[in-house]
């Protein structure tokens, strides 16, 4: 119970650095996705039976802002959720640069799924541009390993997490 | 070891099925999310989720609003501080400025009334200002005028006080460029004066902070306070008619007394010199 309620927390936590974040970086035309960064944490750190709802409520939250499709930013975050416990079995994500590539490369992914699935469901464009995608990923990445080291700091070992 | 194998595949097969259908099912659900028309169920579902979203949204604009403002607010405090320190430095200048302008008009004042006086209109001499002052020795200053300016031993000194002319003392020694003049209330100086009223004359000599007395006045002579003294004709040194104080008291107690001992407030305050006239020739233009 404690772990869901400081799950909770997390990701009340990483609602707020989104839009902070996101309100900031769109000065400068960077599509910055911290929610993915929380996401990714997430699922390193939780058992694949709260990382996967977790990601998926990541995804609804910024599917929540949008007009034109809901649920694509769900789906593809629970895809990044799949694909980052497959990379778990391969990588260890303790390392700093583990979490930067894999920010950093889901950031990329994510973002231009999201493009493909508006362009599918709604036929309409919604890609932000190459340099605005790779600038927020590249903040993502730096920003990944605080986002693992708060994810880690707060959810620590318990019943909902790998490491019991 | 083929027997082995299936045993292993049909112990892990359970535990591999449930780890593909979790994201199989949200991966079903968001899809289903995504077909379905914006309208309806997903409006449905968007109301529900705006329950618990909106307090949050709330929250992260807030905190983002905040941090603006924190940035916006650090920036002034910045700028608060930048313009506290330049306005303290013109404040500290404004007040040099002020106290250098209050001593201005001060000497503006004084050199006004100096020249609506001008002693030089009747003697010869040159105008000094008081360049030291002794501070254990009040009644003697040390002027800017020398020899060099026709300044001369025992050349008599006047100044200005209220708007009139009063002697000040007289020259004791000459440099090149500066002057001593012994002040009228110093214990060493002396001067011979005379009465306003009848003409008496006497020796006036200083008496340090004491009132300066006017020695040899004759017993009977009518005395007041308030009377005016001048310089006395019979003066070597001093010019006749310069004004040298007002009768402050007159000592008549001692019965075996000769003569009546006044007491004369000088015209010029020792304290108050800064602008002196020395005449430099007595001889009246």
């Amino acid at each position: 119970m404690w772990g869901l309620i400081k799950l909770v927390f997390l990701f009340l936590l990483a609602t707020v650095c989104h839009w902070c974040l996101a309100t900031v970086c769109s000065v400068w035309g960077l599509s910055v996705n911290v929610m993915l960064a929380f996401a990714v944490a997430f699922c390193t750190v939780l058992k694949p039976a709260f990382g996967y709802p977790a990601a998926f409520l990541c995804g609804l939250f910024l599917d929540f802002f949008g007009t034109k499709l809901f649920g694509n930013n769900a789906f593809t975050f629970t895809v990044a959720a799949c694909i980052v416990y497959a990379l778990a079995e391969r990588f260890d994500f303790d390392g700093i640069f583990p979490q930067i590539f894999t920010v950093f490369g889901l950031t990329f992914v994510v973002g231009s799924l999201n493009s493909l699935l508006l362009v599918w469901f709604t036929s309409s464009s919604m890609w932000p541009g190459f340099w605005s995608l790779l600038g927020g990923s590249a903040l993502g990445a730096v920003l990944a390993p605080a986002v693992f080291w708060t994810v880690r700091r707060v959810l620590g070992k318990g019943a909902v997490c790998r490491q019991a | 070891m083929l027997p082995n194998r299936t045993k292993q595949h049909k112990k892990h097969a359970p535990g591999a099925k449930r780890r593909f259908l979790l994201p199989a099912v949200f991966l079903l659900l968001s899809f289903l999310l995504m077909i379905l028309p914006l309208e309806g169920f997903v409006s449905s579902v968007k109301a529900v989720l705006s329950y618990i979203f909106i307090p949050q949204v709330r929250l992260a604009h807030g905190t983002a609003k905040y941090a603006q403002n924190v940035h916006e607010t650090v920036r002034e405090l910045l700028d608060a501080h930048r313009e506290n320190r330049e306005l303290k430095q013109q404040i500290e200048m404004t007040k040099l400025l002020s106290s250098q302008a209050e001593a201005i008009l001060d000497e503006n004042g004084r050199l006004t009334e100096i020249l609506r006086l001008n002693p030089a209109r009747r003697w010869n001499g040159v105008w000094a200002k008081v360049a030291y002052r002794e501070p254990s020795q009040w009644n003697a200053v040390t002027i800017d005028k020398g020899s060099a300016d026709g300044v001369r031993e025992r050349s008599a000194v006047l100044s200005l006080e209220d708007g009139q002319e009063g002697l000040a003392g007289v020259v004791t020694e000459v440099t090149e460029n500066t002057s001593k003049v012994l002040l009228v209330r110093d214990e060493d100086f002396t001067a011979a004066v005379a009465l306003e009223r009848g003409r008496e004359e006497g020796l006036l000599t200083g008496n340090g902070l004491r009132p300066v007395r006017l020695k040899y006045i004759p017993l009977l002579t009518d005395v007041r306070k308030g009377d005016k003294v001048y310089t006395s004709a019979v003066s070597g040194i001093f010019p006749a008619g310069i004004l040298v104080g007002s009768v402050s008291g007159v000592r008549n107690d001692d019965s075996f007394q000769t003569a009546l001992t006044v007491e004369v407030e000088p015209q010029v305050r020792s304290a108050a010199v800064k602008e002196l006239f020395v005449i430099t020739d007595g001889r009246k233009k």
